[in-house]
């Protein structure tokens, strides 16, 4: 106890009221996109600049086809908001990404908000309603695009805003580390927050034309709409209870096949939410799957108030500035992280059966950290392998035999010894891969290092192994080539890859030199097959300039490469001198190489 | 039992799957096409005729085909009562579990009066692309599973209709079992505690009560609410319970869309439950509450809490990622034996000999990786065999080359163990079912050889395994028969016995030798085959019988030297 909402959330208090306040005024603004503020703060020589947007109550600024208008997000604005494994990129609303992008490139946004990181003030974003996407999408460009002096990360507080972005969006926030900077407020019964749970529907235009109505003050007391109650809320029902049984580890093969017949908004929470309870209280959450199941349980009908719940459906999403006023007035706040306590969860009046529900996400999260845990002990066991991998390469160096190829002739105890290993890791690394397909480790997972630089090593020196083990048995006559993303290349390497390339905000692609084996295999079979055209020559000097950046410029490819002997300097010395655009420098590495041996 | 506290707390998601089902609008479009149906059908001639509802502009997708019982048979459903008629028909679906199938006469009068009608419409909507909801209700549900079964029969890799099954209120339909398939994810059956008709063959008048197995999830619901079930021994149970605590109520027609109507009503409603506090963990709390939502007291009717979570436990254990690690571990253990192979050869004797004299000290654990061999083998056959014939044979196509090699690498050793015992006669008396099913397996997916490949084989010889995984056991038989064939004190009968036997291993590996069947390993000089040969050779001074052209072709191959050169593939070329 004794936690403010400011503190929980890691914002200063005064800062909450006043951005309210400023979210609700530009909501409704005629002519500006967006309104400025600077609020001083007591005690504290920091400002604070908050930006809020206009909103829109328009349908086709919320909805359209397909049913939920969801899209894929523009990773070249966003080139976080993607999967790192193969799930792809993050799913969006179309009709708020279009209103953003208008903002952005013909307002003076940009403008504003280098002006204010260049003073060293802290810049928060918001707005309400339909402007609560907008400022998300405004923080998270500004969270892409940080200045280079910028010391505080934007924030973003929304107020009753609509859903926007699918789970890949919400993992890649919480993978960047950015979820803690988004706080959306809601209060118990509103509306619009589940709203876009159910696919676009003529109750949802009844919905927004009653509250643009009683925003734009033209017709008095206009009334309300009735019925939606049972459909929106029916169909947001049916998402959160598909996501308990994944929660609670539903089993039923029945599931998917269900799933491929109903058409499921794609939309999820994401961020700090906090629920209003409506006497006062705020209860925190940040468990994204616990804040789905609230979303949906708190607002149940009870024994006899279907019309009362629903009037109040309606009437709570204009009731934020009132009730933020009292709810922090009186800091009464309780945070869900830890577990759900059936006591404070009173005010929120949920079910036994949603108790469960909650349950589950809590112990969801649970066994995403014990299967990081796992992880790290089987970290030794990796380590192992990789230091027998090591000595493996070694000793085949000695007897000046790369171990690519001695792994390919597979004559030594040794050479089957390294194909244990070899096995051995892959179980252990395809287990990985498939857990984090399944998202059931912390999303955070692919940007610790620990894991980037095991993971890296790893790659980097088995990786040849099973090039050397799929041209050994001529694979590439069933499965076709051994390329960066291929039948033929296992998932385990494509996706840590990725994670360095990730890390370092390299290009897709641009970390291949595990692969370098298989491009001169490959190479090799293409030449016979179709001799030197265009294409192939292209390749040679590509792998001829790969070769000499990967050893000479950042060394993340070993020498053993241009042993004497090796498949590839054979093979390249074989080849016509025309063939050879950068055949000085890499004789010269290879002698190099021969001289540093001899010493 | 303390062991339980540190466990991973478990869920049932029963409820919650059943109201993820009831709040979207899947069974709401199959029992509206019914009533629709139903309307407009006192003229139609058969009783549960079919009818296609074809794709509309809203729903470019769907297709919806509709048994519906005429307004008869919806009031006194089946009056044949529960004779299982036996249908060689739907032998596809038979499994090790159920090798014959029998349907229920009346929804197989039904369905046969239909079929010439069936197979036409069956080919049509194979051919089409996305979702197709096959569904009826009562009696016409029975047919509805029965069509789609059929139409599962004809599916493949490439048809690209997506179908599901949903029924209502149907009665059981046969007495074979699906539950190790994926065909069983196809149904979907909608059941009211209030209904007679799904658990009508289920009380003690009818004497093939036990014969009957559900199959495909169940959703079962009351007033209160509702819960999905695929276990096919609770559904059976909870069907019963249902069945006695309606009985006499047969005239009663269910309502199912009123039901839905309600229950839709009851998903965004808080539930009503008083029981939470008497259960420490959730998976008690959850299954509990389930079943008293559907109407049922748990207490009285003895269903056992323990043996779900048990179930449930042991199936949370099969993930992906648990897959993915035992496949690396199975290739593991098959790369230590090819080592030990090799290690085996180098020292002269082959494996097989040296693991049956316990050469190495490593020989120790071999034994134990042949274990976590054949215990992923016996598995995967075992779980071929449950499934019906069409999906087990697709099923163990994507593993039935590594399961030969397997075979080929380990039988041996099995065979090693035996004999070293002193015994006789394996392939008899003690060859596992799991190598009989792979290698016939392989048989009938087998293609004749061709001479290219001969060729291949012949240069590849010296690193293929012996093909005949039986070889060993073979030879071991031939050891036993030398012996007879040289002892002093055998009886003439069984030295001839012994030599005749002896003449036809010879022309069997003179076969296996000209098809490059065999490993060169078989010639190392301390081969248990060498040996043999050595005090044969002795013996085969007086063919008193004509001798095959085979035989006199292995004893020349032999005694000449020939195998020295065998597998030796710049030699032959």
């Amino acid at each position: 106890m004794g936690e403010t909402v400011g503190k929980l959330i890691g914002l200063n208090d005064e800062v909450i009221s006043p951005t309210a306040s400023l979210a609700m005024e530009a909501h409704n603004s005629h002519s500006k996109p967006f309104l400025v503020k600077k609020i001083k703060i007591r005690h504290d020589h920091l400002s604070v600049v908050v930006l809020a947007f206009r909103g829109s109550m328009l349908p086709n600024d919320w909805f359209g086809q397909p049913p939920f208008r969801e899209t894929k997000i523009d990773t070249n604005k966003f080139r976080s908001l993607t999967s790192l494994n193969d799930r792809g990129d993050a799913v969006i609303n179309g009709s708020f990404f279009r209103r953003f992008n208008t903002v952005l490139e013909q307002s003076s946004l940009v403008k504003e908000v280098k002006k204010a990181v260049a003073k060293k003030k802290q810049v928060v974003f918001s707005g309400y309603s339909s402007a609560g996407p907008i400022a998300i999408l405004a923080t998270l460009y500004f969270l892409e695009n940080l200045e280079p002096n910028q010391i505080l990360p934007p924030r973003c507080l929304t107020f009753g805003s609509p859903l926007f972005g699918d789970q890949i969006f919400g993992h890649a926030l919480r993978r960047e580390g950015w979820s803690d900077y988004f706080t959306h407020f809601v209060m118990k019964y509103d509306i619009i927050p589940r709203i876009m749970l159910s696919p676009s529907s003529t109750e949802h235009e009844q919905i927004l034309n009653y509250f643009k109505s009683k925003f734009d003050r033209k017709t008095i007391n206009p009334a309300p709409p009735i019925g939606f109650y049972l459909t929106v809320t029916g169909n947001a029902s049916s998402v959160a209870s598909y996501e308990a049984c994944h929660l609670m580890g539903c089993r039923n093969p029945s599931l998917d096949i269900i799933k491929s017949f109903i058409e499921l908004s794609p939309y999820r929470p994401s961020g700090t939410y906090i629920f209003c309870t409506g006497n006062g209280n705020l209860v925190v959450v940040k468990n994204p799957n616990a804040v789905l199941q609230i979303l949906i349980h708190c607002a149940e009908l009870g024994e006899s108030n279907a019309a009362e719940v629903e009037k109040r459906s309606m009437d709570e999403h204009l009731a934020y500035l009132s009730e933020l006023k009292e709810c922090l007035g009186m800091q009464d706040v309780v945070s869900l992280d830890g577990g759900p306590a059936a006591a404070t969860l009173n005010d929120l009046g949920l079910s036994p059966q949603a108790m469960l529900c909650l349950q589950s996400a809590e112990e969801f999260e649970n066994g995403r950290s014990r299967n990081q845990y796992q992880i790290r002990k089987n970290k030794d066991k990796i380590e192992v392998e990789l230091g027998k991998m090591r000595k493996y390469k070694e000793n085949s160096e000695i007897r000046r035999v790369g171990y690519y190829d001695s792994f390919k002739l597979q004559h030594e105890d040794d050479d089957f010894h390294a194909n244990v290993s070899r096995l051995q890791l892959a179980g252990i690394w395809d287990e990985i891969e498939e857990t984090l397909k399944e998202f059931e480790v912390p999303d955070d997972f692919e940007r610790k290092k620990e894991f980037i630089e095991i993971g890296t090593e790893y790659r980097r020196l088995v990786e040849p192994l099973d090039i050397a083990n799929f041209y050994r048995h001529s694979k590439d006559k069933e499965t076709g080539a051994y390329r960066i993303i291929s039948e033929a290349r296992p998932d385990r390497y494509l996706f840590i890859q990725r994670w360095l390339e990730h890390h370092e905000k390299k290009p897709f692609g641009s970390r291949s030199e595990s692969l370098f084996w298989a491009d001169v295999e490959q190479l090799g079979i293409d030449i016979k097959k179709k001799g030197y055209l265009q294409e192939i020559e292209d390749r040679i000097h590509q792998l001829e300039r790969n070769l000499i950046a990967w050893i000479d410029v950042d060394k993340s490819l070993d020498k053993d490469v241009l042993l004497e002997n090796s498949t590839f300097v054979k093979w390249w010395r074989a080849l016509p001198p025309q063939h050879k655009p950068e055949s000085d420098r890499i004789e010269k590495l290879i002698c190099d190489n021969e001289k540093a041996a001899g010493l | 039992m303390e062991r339980r506290m540190n466990q991973v707390p478990l869920f049932s998601s029963a409820g919650e799957l059943a109201n993820m089902v009831i709040t979207s609008n899947l069974i709401d479009v199959a029992l509206a096409k019914i009533f629709e149906l139903q309307r407009g059908q006192a003229a139609l001639p058969c009783s549960v005729q079919p009818m296609v509802y074809d794709p509309t502009p809203n729903e470019p997708n769907r297709t919806i085909v509709v048994f519906a019982p005429s307004p008869d048979s919806t009031q006194y459903p089946l009056p044949q009562g529960g004779d299982l008629v036996p249908y060689p028909d739907f032998d596809f679906l038979c499994t090790k579990e159920c090798p014959s199938v029998s349907i229920n006469g009346a929804a197989l009068e039904l369905f046969e009066s239909l079929k010439n009608h069936l197979s036409v419409l069956k080919t049509e909507l194979i051919a089409r692309d996305g979702q197709l909801i096959i569904t009826g209700h009562s009696l016409g549900g029975s047919v509805a599973s029965l069509f789609t079964l059929y139409l599962l029969d004809s599916m493949n890799k490439k048809s690209k209709c997506r179908p599901i099954c949903i029924t209502f209120g149907s009665p059981l339909i046969g007495d074979f079992g699906l539950q190790h398939s994926q065909w069983n994810s196809f149904f979907l059956h909608v059941v009211s505690n209030k209904d007679p008709v799904p658990g009508l063959f289920l009380t003690s008048s009818h004497s093939q009560t036990t014969a009957y197995k559900p199959f495909g999830t169940y959703l079962l619901c009351s007033e209160l609410g509702c819960a999905c079930y695929d276990d096919s021994d609770l559904i059976l149970k909870l069907l019963t319970v249902i069945s006695s605590e309606v009985a006499g109520g047969l005239l009663q027609v269910v309502d199912y869309g009123e039901i839905l109507r309600n229950l839709k009503k009851r998903a965004i409603c808080k539930g009503r439950w008083l029981a939470v506090e008497r259960f420490a963990d959730p998976f008690s709390a959850g299954i509990v509450m389930e079943l008293e939502t559907i109407g049922i007291d748990w207490t009285k009717h003895n269903i056992d809490i323990r043996r779900m979570e048990a179930e449930a436990r042991s199936l949370a254990m099969k993930t992906k990622a648990f897959d993915a690690k035992k496949l690396n571990d199975i290739k593991k253990y098959m790369a230590l034996l090819e080592w030990y192979k090799k290690r085996s050869k180098d020292a002269g004797k082959g494996y097989y000999d040296c693991f049956k004299n316990g050469e190495f000290k490593r020989d120790i654990r071999i034994g134990e990786f042949m274990g976590h061999l054949n215990a992923y083998w016996e598995d995967m056959v075992a779980q071929a065999e449950r499934k019906p014939q069409k999906e087990g044979a697709s099923f163990r196509t994507s593993w039935l080359f590594a399961g030969t090699t397997y075979r080929r690498m380990v039988e041996p050793l099995d065979i090693a163990v035996f004999y070293k015992d002193g015994k006789r006669d394996y392939i008899k008396k003690a060859r596992s079912q799991h190598y009989k099913l792979l290698e016939q397996w392989y048989e009938e997916a087998a293609k004749p050889t061709t001479r290219e490949e001969l060729d291949s084989k012949k240069q590849k010889v010296s690193v293929l395994l012996t093909e005949d995984s039986c070889f060993w056991a073979h030879l071991e038989e031939a050891i036993l028969s030398c012996k007879s064939l040289t002892n002093a004190n055998s009886t003439p009968e069984l030295r001839e016995s012994s030599g005749n036997d002896l003449v036809k291993f010879g022309e069997y590996v003179m076969e296996q030798i000209e098809n490059y069947a065999v490993s060169p390993e078989i010639f190392l000089k301390d081969s248990s085959f060498m040996k043999w040969w050595g005090e044969y050779k002795a013996y085969i001074t007086s063919p008193s019988n004509p001798c095959s052209s085979r035989f006199i072709e292995f004893i020349d191959f032999m005694k000449t030297g020939r195998y020295g050169v065998y597998g030796r593939s710049e030699v032959a070329a």
